[in-house]
C-alpha cells in the first residue's frame, strides 16, 4: 500500500513539473500569432514614419519659403518706414533716459524736454504719423513728455553759493544765471524759498545751499516781499 | 485495487507524455526573432513620436511665420496708403 501511495505521489509530481515546463515555453502557434501581429504593427509604423518624414521635408521647404517672403516683406517695409521708425526710436530712448533721472537732474536737463517736444512735433508732420501704430506711439510719447513736465514742475533745484570774489554770487546774479532763471528779476523767488536761511537778501554766504524753485512769474507774496524789501532799504 | 491503481498511473503517465510530446514549441532562435521584432517595434514607436513632435513644432513655426507675414503685409499696406496721401 505504501509503495502504491509513493508511486502515485511521484506520478502527480511528474505531471505538475511537465505542465510547469510547458507553461514556460511558447507554443509555435502563439509565437506565429505574435510574430504576425508585430510584423503588421512594424509595417504600419514604418509607413507612418515615412509619411511623417515626408511631411517634415515639406514643412521645411514651406518654412524656408515663408522666411524668404517675410524677409522680402520686411525689407520693403523698412524701405518705406525705416527712417521714420528710427526717428521714433530716438524719441523713445530720449524719453526713457530722461524718465530715469532724479527731479534734480531733470531740472538741469530741462532744455532737453523742449528738444523732445520738437522731435515729436516734427514726427507728427510726417504722413506716416497717420498710420495707427505710429499715431499711438506718438500719443504715448506726448503722454510721457507731459508726465516729465509735471515732475519738473514739482521739482526744486539747489544752488551752492560761491564766493563774491570768484563767482560774484548774490541773489540777483544767481537768478540771472542761464541755468537758474536767466532772469535777474526773479531773485525774490530764491529769497522767499529760502526765507528761513536768508533774513536779509543782500547777505548770503559762500557754501550756503539755496533751494531754487522752478522758473515761474513772481507770486503775489513774492512781489509783496520785494516791495517790503525796497521800502526797508529806502528807510 | 492494485490493477485499478496501475491503470491510473499508466493513464497519467501516458497523458503526460502525450502533452509533452505532441505540443510543438517555438525554438530559441524563433523566440529571439520575436524579441528582436518587439524591440524594433518599440524603437519605431519612439522614433515616430519624436518625428511627430518635430513636425508639430514646424507646423507651429509655420503658423507663427504666417502671422508675422500678415502683420508685415498689413503694416506695409498702411504705410503705402499713408504715403500715397502725401
Amino acid at each position: 500500500m505504501k509503495v502504491m501511495i509513493r508511486t502515485l505521489l511521484i506520478s502527480v509530481l511528474a505531471m505538475v513539473l511537465t505542465v510547469g515546463l510547458l507553461a514556460q515555453e511558447m507554443p509555435k502557434e502563439e509565437w506565429q500569432n505574435q510574430m504576425n501581429e508585430l510584423t503588421a504593427k512594424r509595417d504600419d509604423l514604418q509607413a507612418k514614419l515615412s509619411e511623417v518624414e515626408k511631411a517634415i521635408e515639406e514643412a521645411k521647404t514651406m518654412l524656408d519659403e515663408k522666411n524668404s517672403a517675410l524677409k522680402e516683406c520686411n525689407d520693403e517695409l523698412m524701405a518705406l518706414v525705416g527712417e521714420y521708425e528710427a526717428s521714433l526710436n530716438a524719441i523713445d530712448s530720449k524719453l526713457t533716459s530722461l524718465a530715469g533721472l532724479s527731479n534734480q537732474a531733470l531740472l538741469e536737463r530741462k532744455g532737453e524736454l523742449d528738444e523732445v517736444a520738437t522731435m515729436i512735433a516734427t514726427a507728427k508732420t510726417n504722413p506716416l504719423a497717420k498710420v495707427p501704430k505710429y499715431a499711438s506711439r506718438l500719443t504715448e510719447f506726448e503722454r510721457r513728455l507731459e508726465a516729465l513736465r509735471k515732475a519738473l514742475e514739482g521739482a526744486a533745484m539747489t544752488y551752492t553759493v560761491g564766493t563774491w570774489a570768484k563767482d560774484r554770487d548774490c541773489l540777483w546774479n544767481i537768478a540771472k544765471k542761464p541755468k537758474i532763471y536767466d532772469n535777474a528779476f526773479l531773485w525774490p523767488k530764491i529769497w522767499q524759498a529760502n526765507r528761513s536761511d536768508i533774513k536779509n537778501p543782500d547777505i548770503i554766504h559762500p557754501g550756503q545751499k539755496l533751494t531754487v524753485p522752478p522758473k515761474a512769474p513772481l507770486t503775489p507774496e513774492e512781489k509783496s516781499a520785494v516791495r517790503e524789501y525796497w521800502r526797508n532799504k529806502g528807510q | 485495487m492494485k490493477r485499478m491503481f496501475g491503470l491510473t498511473i499508466t493513464t497519467l503517465s501516458l497523458a503526460g507524455l502525450l502533452l509533452v510530446g505532441c505540443s510543438s514549441n517555438a525554438t530559441e532562435d524563433e523566440l529571439k526573432q520575436l524579441e528582436d521584432l518587439k524591440a524594433e517595434v518599440t524603437s519605431l514607436e519612439n522614433e515616430l513620436a519624436s518625428k511627430q513632435s518635430e513636425l508639430d513644432n514646424m507646423k507651429k513655426m509655420i503658423a507663427e511665420k504666417d502671422a508675422q507675414l500678415k502683420k508685415c503685409a498689413d503694416d506695409k499696406a498702411a504705410a503705402e496708403k499713408a504715403l500715397k496721401g502725401m
